[in-house]
Order: structure tokens, then C-alpha cells, then sequence
């Protein structure tokens, strides 16, 4: 079996704000990537952006700085 | 004396890393493969045998196996096999072609993190493909800037062929641009979806 570790998850209200994010985090260089979205998140569309628990802080305060919309930041095992 | 570490893999993995590391022989060597199974001692004693090389097999202790290949060059048979799974474990032999670097039509963003999404969900699977193929616009995930190179190279890690067209790289002017995995043709690219129980394409 697969090993698994702690990652954050971004769960997104549509498509569209999925990829904004990933517009604004490539062009500000800030860490993560489109993944789809985790089984064990049921809410939010389809794509999800992940990052490691750590960078949590900061990418919680450079979205919401820039007015960027997601419907939860989560834990996940994957 | 070569050893190729296998344990733990699952098949065809074990087949897949032996005809890597006889393939990357140049002289006559021996090859000592390590796995925990019996089905891979089997499955790996029959794949280098099939390839024309004497096969001796040994338990090491629980769960502990040894299989030694005796490679030599010139005893090499033309047989050609492309680490399908002949085993009854039950696990399919999986082989992903790709042929553009957006998933679907309709929107092309939407297509382009499509695909990002699903090379990603490849890696978490727990059985693996035994190859990755990539023709036409696919072989720009394979290539510099891609967004997936991380994936790509994890899936390597783990023993699966990404095998990128060579005629398309050349097209694409991407030759030099090649990050992970091998250059390939189109006698392999359909070598080895013959031999697949299922063929993946996004």
C-alpha cells in the first residue's frame, strides 16, 4: 500500500474558483497544485488545490487578501 | 553481480525493474532480484526465461526470495515482452496513452487541469500502470515546464514505463526538452497496448 501523509486541501464552490487560485498562486509563486478532489472531502466541485499543512497561514491570508473564494481548507490523508 | 530490489513491489513491478536493469547491461552479468512473493519469483524466473537467460531461484527466508538471472548477451532470444503480468494474481496489466495535453474537448483550461488532475490521481493509485505513453501533444507533459513532471518521475520511481513518441518529440521540436522517462516508437506503442488488459486514454 501507498504511503500517506498529511496534506491541505483546498475544497472550491466551482470550477472557475479552482482556477483562479491556480492563476493567482502561479503567478505569486505561492505553493500547491490542481489535484482532483479528495474522496474523503464530499463537499465542493471537482478540483481542489493541495499543499502541506504548514502553508496553511500563508495561503489562507494571500487568498482571502486577494478576494479569492474557496469553501473550505481541510487535512486529508493522501 | 546486479541486484535489483523488488520487494514489496507489486506485479507486473518486479518484471518491469528485471527487464529494466538486463536491458541496461551491455556485457554478461549476473542479476539477482529480490522479491516477497511466490508469484513473482514465477513471474520473473518465466519473464527471464522467455528472454532466453538461465534462471535459478532461491528462499532466502519468510517472505524472502531470491531469483538469479544469468544474463548472457549472446544467449539473448528475440522475444520480446513488455513486463505484461502473465500471473493468475489477478491484477491487470494497465497501460495510460495519452495523446494530448488537455483532457477532454470543450474548454481548453479546463482541459489543462484535467489532465494535471488525473496524471496526479495516477500516482495514487495503488496499482500501478505498467506503462505510461505519450504521443502527439501528450509529449509535452514529459517535457520541460511540464506541470506534471513531479508525477511522471514519481511513477518512474515506482517502476513504470513513461514512454514518450520520438517522432513527436522531433515534430514538436522537444528532443532536447526531454525530463523523465524514455524516448519511444510507434512498434512500441503498439507493442505494448496489445498487450494490456485495459488501455487508459483521458
Amino acid at each position: 500500500m501507498r504511503s500517506k501523509k498529511p496534506a491541505l486541501v483546498f475544497a472550491f464552490q466551482n470550477v472557475t474558483d479552482a482556477l483562479a487560485v491556480e492563476k493567482f498562486c502561479q503567478a505569486e509563486s505561492l505553493p500547491g497544485r490542481i489535484i482532483p478532489i479528495p474522496r474523503e472531502i464530499t463537499a465542493g466541485c471537482g478540483l481542489a488545490w493541495k499543499a502541506e499543512p504548514e502553508d496553511r497561514n500563508r495561503l489562507v491570508s494571500a487568498l482571502d487578501s486577494a478576494g479569492l473564494c474557496y469553501s473550505g481548507a481541510h487535512i486529508v490523508n493522501l | 553481480m546486479i541486484t535489483v530490489n523488488a520487494m514489496g513491489d507489486a506485479c507486473p513491478i518486479p518484471v518491469v525493474k528485471t527487464k529494466k536493469a538486463i536491458d541496461a547491461l551491455t556485457a554478461d552479468e549476473t542479476v539477482e532480484v529480490l522479491v516477497d512473493n511466490e508469484t513473482a519469483v514465477e513471474n520473473v524466473s518465466k519473464a527471464a526465461r522467455s528472454m532466453g537467460y538461465e534462471v535459478a531461484n532461491e528462499t532466502l527466508g519468510d517472505k524472502q526470495y531470491k531469483v538469479t538471472v544469468k544474463v548472457l548477451k549472446g544467449a539473448a532470444s528475440a522475444a520480446e515482452d513488455s513486463g505484461s503480468c502473465e500471473c493468475d494474481c489477478g491484477k491487470k496489466n494497465v497501460v495510460v496513452v495519452i495523446g494530448t495535453n488537455k483532457m477532454g474537448t470543450g474548454n481548453d483550461e479546463l482541459g489543462q487541469a484535467l489532465i494535471k488532475s488525473f496524471v496526479y490521481a495516477l500516482t495514487q493509485q495503488d496499482e500501478l500502470p505498467s506503462s505510461v505513453l505519450l504521443y502527439n501533444g501528450g509529449v509535452n507533459l514529459s517535457c520541460e515546464g511540464s506541470p506534471v513532471l513531479e508525477d511522471l518521475q514519481k511513477l518512474v520511481a515506482e517502476g513504470v514505463s513513461v514512454m514518450s513518441c520520438g517522432t513527436c518529440l522531433n515534430f514538436c521540436g522537444l528532443t532536447e526538452k526531454l525530463s523523465v522517462g524514455e524516448v519511444t516508437n510507434m512498434y512500441e506503442i503498439i507493442a505494448r497496448q496489445m498487450k494490456a488488459d485495459v488501455v487508459i486514454k483521458p
